[in-house]
């Protein structure tokens, strides 16, 4: 039988056990945030070589290490060679291999679509850029497009010594046989080949023959196919005297001392994006960590240097263009400059596009 | 006889069982301590065991890699469609583009086969037959340089030397004469493999011609016989083994060579191999890659066969030799 005259003892536990949880909860709720923080031994971040890498590590990696201590590594295995490697880590649960992946932005939306990329949405960072960053055909932030880029008819100054060539048809004229270079899957063509073949911007992807048709008049003058690299090799070497190439590779180039210089012609260029985006299945710090890296490069103080390096316009605005390409037909300063190039939806690049290389290839090829 | 053969091991000191004896032994120990005796009928099998399981793991890999080249991708999710289709295989068939990369694939091959083995052979022949230890070493020496340096630098090598402001263009520019394209050719491609395949094609001839007496050139020579006459009638036929297995190896790795095409052929000369990269890497149509794999690794397992069946699997032991030798 109970004492009615005993104190309760279990009131008193309580209180003493309710106090203490009281003063830890705040730790302990902050303990995953913690341990979220903990620096990883370094990022790896996907990246192209070349002016691509300097211009990666100039702006953002390096200023990063220097403000957090984790150490940036780029990992230059090709775009398309890691995203299968990629897709096969997230597939299997296993840690994909690398924490950041600088993509171009088809690409990175294809791995979107493959539900492999961890939700960006709450960037700080993302505030206040261009809507041109904004992923289009997804929900969400799945991936950052980080600036864009015009693929630009580069030519060298001592076969064009008076002026720039006026159409992209100027890489069908048999003077330029064997000297004329494209991407060795066409991209960047598609869009200027379908108007400088006959046809209509807006009938793509419908009605393409007109684009095919230029190819196969291209494939006559047997132009060399390659990457970025590539280009700024080939006119380093005079190689080539025409080809299309990303604004980035010629001004390289150029910087390199080679005479070598560029122009939109009077069909248009394409203009693209490329993105940044985290692969699914990193542990927690890591993926803290690796978005802080996304949300510093979509900071005003890395992209201006960042971008500046590329020479491509970057997606934060009011920021100062590199003194050699102001009112450069090429590199768009505003938002209504964008409107002078011809640029394909990225849902339709991600839904043609593997048809089209395989177009270019099944043409290039002979 | 058994005395004999003591008498000179002893006055040549001990004797030592060669190293693959001695592992035999041990192997054999090995065996007799973890197996029944009353097994013992299965003792080859246990030793075929080790390449059987190499074999399988392949034979697995090739499975998965037929099954997956059944399905075809979604665009919508970029994952395989589930259902079974040969469509990968139809477009393989009906495009062709993909026609024209497995007759250049196999063209290229058959070319590089020949004239690597047209290099191959004198230089095999010299190496093995001449007198002068300084120019065996000079010969070693110029055949091991290229081959320690690997296909991708030897690759950018051409370039440098074959290039416009190469080597070539500018002892051309000397003599006035313009420049020259040889690379980003389908030419250029053969060129750049002859001389890779090279190193590879004379290892395999210089122990069948080793193996062949020089007493037996010298007997077929006193008899009356040209040098060109014994060539044809005793070295030719006695070096068939080196000879099939050095065109079956160069072949193989023709057929499957992804560097050579993907540096020299500036893009437009495409072997089947680069069209599998492109498959899985550039289109994310592991299917399509699949069924191009399916494609290269019949299409070279018939070829190889084919030289099989036209020179007999024989051709490859030294039981040819033995045999041409009896005959003769």
């Amino acid at each position: 039988m109970a004492d009615p005259h005993r104190k309760p003892e279990l009131p008193r536990r309580r209180f003493l056990l309710g106090s203490a949880a009281a003063v830890a909860a705040p730790y302990v709720l902050r303990l995953p945030r913690a341990l979220a923080r903990e620096k990883p031994a370094e990022i790896i971040v996907r990246a192209w070589g070349g002016v691509w890498e300097e211009a990666l590590r100039k702006g953002v990696s390096d200023p990063f290490t220097a403000m957090t201590g984790i150490p940036v590594r780029h990992d230059l295995t090709e775009d398309n060679e890691i995203r299968p490697k990629i897709w096969a880590a997230v597939d299997q649960g296993r840690v994909p291999p690398i924490h950041v992946n600088w993509d171009t932005t088809t690409n990175a939306t294809k791995s979107a679509l493959r539900g492999v990329t961890e939700d960006l949405g709450g960037l700080a960072n993302l505030e206040g850029l261009l809507p041109l960053a904004k992923p289009a055909g997804l929900d969400g932030w799945p991936l950052v497009n980080v600036y864009s880029y015009a693929y630009v008819l580069a030519y060298s100054q001592k076969a064009f010594p008076d002026r720039a060539p006026e159409s992209w048809t100027a890489m069908l004229d048999p003077a330029f046989r064997k000297r004329v270079a494209m991407y060795d899957d066409g991209i960047g063509l598609f869009a200027p080949a379908q108007v400088a073949g006959g046809g209509k911007f807006e009938d793509i992807p419908e009605a393409m023959e007109p684009c095919w048709d230029f190819f196969r008049r291209l494939r006559a003058n047997q132009p060399l196919l390659g990457e970025d690299p590539d280009f700024t090799n080939w006119f380093q070497n005079d190689e080539i005297d025409l080809a299309c190439t990303i604004i980035s590779n010629a001004r390289e180039a150029r910087q390199n001392g080679i005479a070598v210089s560029w122009t939109v012609p009077g069909e248009g260029a394409t203009l693209d994006t490329d993105a940044l985006w985290i692969p699914k299945g990193l542990p927690e710090n890591e993926l803290y960590w690796a978005e802080q890296y996304v949300n510093f490069a979509l900071s005003a103080e890395a992209q201006q240097v960042w971008c500046n390096a590329l020479g491509l316009p970057p997606v934060r605005p009011g920021l100062e263009p590199p003194a050699d390409l102001v009112g450069d037909v090429a590199y768009p300063a505003s938002e209504a400059d964008l409107g002078r190039f011809l640029r394909i939806p990225t849902p339709v690049l991600v839904e043609h596009e593997s048809s089209w290389f395989e177009k270019v290839n099944e043409i290039m090829q002979g | 006889m058994k005395s004999c053969r003591a008498d000179i091991g002893a006055g040549r000191g001990p004797r030592v069982r060669p190293l693959g004896l001695r592992l035999l032994d041990f192997a054999e120990t090995l065996r007799a301590g973890i197996f029944p005796a009353r097994l013992s009928g299965w003792t080859p099998y246990l030793y075929l065991l080790p390449a059987t399981l190499v074999t399988g793991i392949l034979a697995i890999g090739l499975a998965e890699m037929a099954e997956t080249s059944l399905h075809v991708l979604d665009r919508a999710t970029f994952r395989l469609d589930p259902a079974y289709t040969t469509a990968n295989y139809a477009a393989i068939f009906g495009k062709p583009v993909y026609l024209r990369i497995i007759l250049k694939t196999g063209l290229a091959a058959l070319l590089v086969t020949l004239l690597t083995l047209l290099l191959a052979f004198p230089y095999a022949y010299l190496l093995v037959r001449t007198p002068h230890p300084r120019l065996r070493r000079l010969l070693l020496v110029a055949l091991f340089l290229p081959f320690l340096l690997g296909q991708v630098i030897r690759a950018y090598g051409w370039l440098i030397v074959l290039g416009k402001q190469g080597l070539l263009n500018a002892a051309l520019a000397l003599v006035g004469l313009g420049p020259v394209s040889l690379i980003y050719t389908y030419g250029g491609v053969v060129l750049g493999l002859v001389q890779y395949m090279l190193p590879f094609a004379v290892l395999l001839l210089a122990p069948a011609l080793t193996a062949i007496p020089r007493e037996v050139e010298l007997a077929s020579e006193s008899l009356g016989a040209s040098p060109r006459r014994t060539f044809r009638h005793i070295v030719l036929p006695l070096a068939r083994p080196g000879l099939v297995a050095a065109g079956v190896v160069v072949f193989t790795l023709t057929v499957t060579d992804f560097a050579m095409p993907e540096i020299m052929g500036g893009g437009a000369n495409d072997f089947i191999a680069n069209a599998i990269y492109d498959a899985f890497f550039q289109l994310s149509d592991p299917g399509m890659g699949a069924a191009l794999g399916i494609v290269l690794t019949v299409f070279a397992s018939l070829i190889v066969a084919l030289a099989f069946l036209l020179v007999g699997v024989a051709a490859l032991g030294h039981g040819a030799q033995q045999d041409m030798r009896a005959g003769s």
